[in-house]
């Protein structure tokens, strides 16, 4: 048998059911692991195998007792650390939130400790969420396990490296532009961003609250499904959640009509095209149809995403003022004002870069030339995909348009780093979900395919995932000892 | 064009300060960002501002009911009577 | 002192509401430990979300309808983005009134009286802040701030009119019948400390709008008001200009002064709320609160003038009374006589309890019962006891809550209707008041002195009629 802590969540569940092990056993094998590989990798932020292990004990002796353990009892799960985990310090990877313990568990934690998961730890981002490549943690950036020279992508870098690595099992990240698909396409995991709204934000600390989700990062689509339908549901904690079906695992093809969006084949690295191609080959293979089509509004989505993202950034930041929470810092005969900038001045670059223009295009003056154009480019582009769903059942294309590259490549350069996101922000614009499969290599770097479709079909989505997933032969664990 | 000034205004609004290294490179920086969204203007302004918001009816609301669950939520920076002390006012 | 415009922006609290807008902490902050009404949401911890309290949308429909707004099909919530200690995430959720979009209520009209309607430019539903307290002396002194979070969401409405007023007594009349609509309604009570904020702003002769901020209650806005006009007509007549500005009230030393010039220019950076969508109110929202929300004033001034039959002028005073007019209901349903009941309440009761008129206990904790006022008066109308000794008994069993029938056994209060012993009472007039009686044979006026003095003699019990009958009688048995 492989090593414990490779194994996939819905193998882990069966094996502490059969006997073949314990969960203890399981969890020890994923410390080990960690302890092995976290130096390279920079994965995690908060880490607690003491706490893991007793959590794996009782679950032990519960099962013993013929007690109930949950759906996911034993699992381990890594969670970004943006989301809110009772008396566990959750940092958002910033300076000005380094000692912040919150009092209440986000929805989604709520779910998953009823359902008897084991929270490992908190997982490595770019600093409240804003960035590509975890470069922009104020702690550490985490490496990509395929290549430690690479960056893991970003925003949830820590959860797609820890992933891949075998850290934890599953993992929960978050998406507001790509921040689950990049790191899960450059780590070659899989990744889901959810419809907006399928899953309850309560807890997930907001960048952008209008454009992210909280969603899975995990090796497998079985994964996937199992923990999308243990968060998944209409909460009332969160008034834009909305509730929805159960996502199920079937074993048929089904005919799915699917097109290629030409222009994000067109803007990709040619590595990147060629893997592409031959993927939708594969779908022809399984029987579904595949054509090539054009999204027009294309060009303005990525200026309207940074427009809208900053604009709304720039107001759920305000709150940082050190008043109520945060770090310490006395406030000594600081007046109110002064003492407000300077807290703020400990947030990153990228951070107060997304301030200052999130300032600026919502200030009078400004309003109408940025922000509601945006927002009218929002409502096209959501229409222009809802007509096209109309006809298709799911729209392919790169995740990334490039394949991962080194720390410091794009970093002096903003727009350089925004571009990466070309692909992702549409799903994010339009509230659709969107999952991205490993789908193969080059040069040892991994690629990873985007399916996207309508609003809560994400049945189809996994249809075509699961059916994907079984044909495509490639090496599912990085080299890392 | 982001000048020196409108860069500290923003600073101001914003309640950020700058680190010298900052107030050098930004506004070139956040000029380019500009630059870059400035290709909305493009779009027409006669396109209806927002469709398909997301709504929610009024009886899918909260109930006005109270629950208040103990606990303390401010632990920082408290008097003895249970104020929060804050900076200076003026 | 022609063409002065008064315009006011009015924030309310909702206080009949029990929770928050957006949280399930008590609405209800007052006398509560600092910063124990609080909860992640309040406090804007990272990661919390508003949850709308639809009863607030309820009550502030109401108050938009009384006060003859537009009501929208559809609502949305918008951020006013500024910093301050008081404000928990650095933003406020509110309502604007922008691209199509309205707040609960717009273009309203409000009618003072006959001859004069106030416009209602917009109604809308936000949160309020959290408070911060000052060491000693006022905003002013250099202390560090101490802050409470416990009124931080709580629902506030927010009334703006049209600078339609052109005169602080105008104003004074508005926010009365304002109070007595929302008591009507029952959704904020304006005296509880703090439920009500007033901004002003006043300009004369056409010149620049000067806003007046801090004013904490309705009774300070007239004298505020006075004191601005007063102020800025000696600057007109200095020919010195009035700058367009914000002052403060200073309800101590009753001036007003400017304010720091740096809380004019915020840009607020309105955006839509991102977390909360927009709310569908629906075909039959507004019909269906206009059938079962509470009676407005002029409606019950309406129904007490044709159903009770009273007189505009007692209707008037009872209905600007609504605790009083309330009473009055309560003593009908023990016993129905509108008119007789209503003429007592707003004379000889009413000059009892008029020092405790202001009090939040007003007519709470009085002994005296709707049952009281119903015995009365039935003793009244069944002839039993006269009006004067109502009165007494009710002074009498003001302080101890019995029954005025107990009270009139007691103190033999009935009225003599007994003719031996009402005879005896005159015939002792007669021989004391010799002159009057001869007066009387000639001299109407002489005749009700008579009476007058039967009525001292008897205590007040002296059944009149009878009394006056059997003087008539004796000065015809002397004439003859």
């Amino acid at each position: 048998m492989s090593n414990l802590y490779d194994l996939l969540a819905h193998e882990v569940i069966e094996g502490i059911k059969e006997g073949l092990f314990t969960a203890e056993e399981y969890v020890c094998s994923v410390i080990k692991r960690i302890e092995d590989v976290e130096s390279k990798l920079n994965s995690f932020i908060s880490l607690d195998s003491e706490g893991a292990l007793s959590s794996a004990k009782l679950i032990d002796r519960k099962f013993k007792e013929k007690e109930n353990i949950g759906l996911l009892g034993g699992v381990t799960v890594g969670i970004k650390d943006n989301i809110s985990t009772k008396d566990i310090r959750t940092t958002c990877a910033s300076k000005i939130l380094e000692d912040y313990v919150p009092s209440y568990d986000a929805t989604v934690i709520q779910h998953l400790k009823e359902n008897g998961a084991i929270i490992l730890g908190k997982l490595n981002l770019d600093e409240f969420g804003m960035g590509s490549t975890t470069e922009y943690s104020r702690f550490m950036p985490t490496h990509n396990p395929w290549n430690l020279d690479y960056v893991p992508g970003g925003s949830s870098g820590g959860c797609g490296a820890a992933v891949a690595a075998g850290e934890c099992t599953i993992s929960l990240g978050s998406d507001t532009g790509g921040s689950i698909r990049c790191p899960a396409s450059f780590c070659s995991v899989v990744g889901l961003k959810p419809t907006y709204g399928k899953v309850s934000r309560y807890g997930l600390i907001s960048y952008a609250n209008s454009l992210e989700q909280i969603g899975p990062i995990c090796r497998s689509v079985k994964d996937v499904v199992m923990l999308m339908n243990i968060i998944s549901g209409k909460d009332m904690n969160d008034n834009t959640s909305m509730s929805s079906s159960p996502i199920t695992i079937n074993d048929k093809s089904n005919n799915l009509d699917i097109a290629i969006i030409k222009e994000l084949i067109d803007g990709s690295d040619d590595a990147v095209t060629r893997t592409i191609y031959s993927t939708s080959e594969k779908f022809k293979e399984i029987g579904c149809e595949c054509n090539e089509i054009s999204i027009k509004n294309l060009n303005y989505a990525l200026p309207s995403y940074y427009t809208l993202a900053s604009a709304e950034a720039s107001s759920n930041l305000a709150r940082y003022d050190n008043i109520r929470y945060g770090f310490d810092l006395p406030i000594d005969d600081y007046k109110w004002d002064n003492y407000f900038s300077n807290v703020r001045k400990n947030f990153g670059e990228e951070v107060k870069r997304r301030i200052l223009i999130g300032s600026y295009v919502l200030s009078s003056g400004y309003y109408s030339k940025y922000y509601l154009k945006a927002r009218r480019l929002r409502s096209l582009l959501r229409l222009e995909l809802l007509t096209l769903f109309k006809k298709y059942d799911l729209l392919i294309g790169p995740t990334m348009p490039i394949l991962p590259f080194k720390f410091g490549e794009k970093i002096d350069d903003p727009i350089k780093m925004y571009l990466v996101d070309i692909n992702t922000v549409i799903a994010n614009l339009a509230g659709i979900p969107a999952i991205t499969l490993p789908v193969g290599f080059s040069n040892g770097l991994p690629i990873g395919l985007q399916i996207m479709a309508a609003p809560f079909e994400e049945q189809k989505l996994i249809d075509a995932s699961y059916a994907l997933e079984n044909t495509i032969n490639i090496q599912r664990r990085p080299n890392l000892i | 064009m982001i000048s020196k000034d409108e860069l500290a205004y923003l600073a101001k609004i914003s309640k950020i300060d700058l680190s010298e290294d900052e107030a050098e490179k930004f506004p070139k920086q956040l000029e380019r960002t500009i630059e870059y969204i400035d290709i909305l203007e493009e779009l027409s302004s006669d396109d209806p501002i927002v469709l398909d918001l997301q709504e929610i009816k009024l009886d899918e609301l909260r109930d006005d009911v109270i629950k208040m669950s103990g606990g303390r939520r401010i632990n920082k920076n408290l008097t003895e009577d249970g104020f929060l002390k804050g900076p200076k006012m003026k | 002192m022609s063409l002065v415009m008064i315009g006011l922006e009015i924030h309310a609290q909702i206080t009949a509401l029990k929770s928050k807008l957006f949280c399930s902490c008590h609405g209800n902050y007052r006398d509560l430990k600092p910063n124990t009404n609080i909860c992640e949401t309040c406090c804007g911890l990272p990661g919390t979300l508003p949850i709308i309290n639809r009863k607030a949308i309820e009550y502030s429909t109401m108050i938009s309808i009384a006060l003859g707004c537009k009501i929208p099909n559809k609502i949305m919530f918008y951020r006013k983005n500024y910093f301050y200690p008081d404000l928990p995430k650095n933003f406020q959720i509110t309502q604007y009134n922008v691209y199509g979009f309205s707040s609960i209520g717009a273009e309203g009209i409000f009618e003072l009286d006959d001859s004069k309607k106030i416009r209602i430019t917009r109604i809308q539903l936000e949160e309020d802040p959290g408070r911060i307290v000052y060491l000693e002396g006022g905003m002013n002194v250099r202390n560090s701030a101490l802050i409470d979070y416990n009124r931080a969401g709580v629902a506030l409405i927010e009334i703006v009119t049209e600078p339609d007023f052109t005169n602080p007594k105008e104003v004074r009349l508005f926010l009365n019948k304002l109070s007595l609509t929302l008591e009507h309604l029952g959704v904020c009570d304006t005296l509880l400390e703090g439920s009500v904020r007033c901004d002003v702003n006043v300009s004369i002769k056409g010149g620049n709008k000067v806003e007046i901020k801090n004013i904490n209650s309705f009774k300070e806005v007239e004298k505020a008001i006075n004191y601005e006009i007063t102020r800025q007509n000696s600057m007109f007549n200095r020919n010195i200009k009035i700058d367009s500005e914000t002052r403060h009230w200073d309800d101590r030393k009753k001036i007003t002064y400017k304010a720091r010039s740096k809380e004019e220019e915020h840009d607020y950076r309105y955006f839509p709320e991102p977390d909360i969508p927009v709310i569908i109110l629906g075909d039959n929202f507004v019909s269906n609160l206009q059938d079962h929300m509470p009676e407005l004033p002029n409606q019950r001034f309406d129904r007490f003038v044709s159903k009770y039959k009273l007189s505009e002028h007692t209707s008037n005073i009872l209905i600007n009374d609504k605790k009083l007019a309330d009473f009055f209901e309560s003593t009908l349903k023990v016993y129905f006589s509108p008119v007789e009941i209503a003429n007592f309440l707003i004379t000889d009761f009413k000059s009892l309890i008029q020092d405790d008129i202001d009090s939040s206990d007003y007519l709470r904790n009085l002994k005296v019962k709707p049952e009281h006022i119903a015995e009365l008066v039935k003793m009244m109308e069944g002839n039993k006891i006269s009006r004067i000794t109502a009165k007494d008994i009710l002074v009498k069993i003001f302080d101890s809550g019995k029954l005025p029938s107990e009270v009139a056994n007691n103190t033999n209060a009935f009225k003599i209707a007994d003719e031996k012993t009402l005879m005896d009472a005159v015939e002792s007039v007669f021989n004391t008041e010799k002159s009057a009686v001869e007066d009387a044979r000639t001299n109407h006026e002489a005749i009700n002195f008579l009476l007058g003095k039967v009525m001292k003699f008897t205590n007040g019990r002296a059944d009149p009629k009878i009394a006056m009958r059997l003087i008539n009688n004796r000065l015809n048995k002397s004439n003859r």
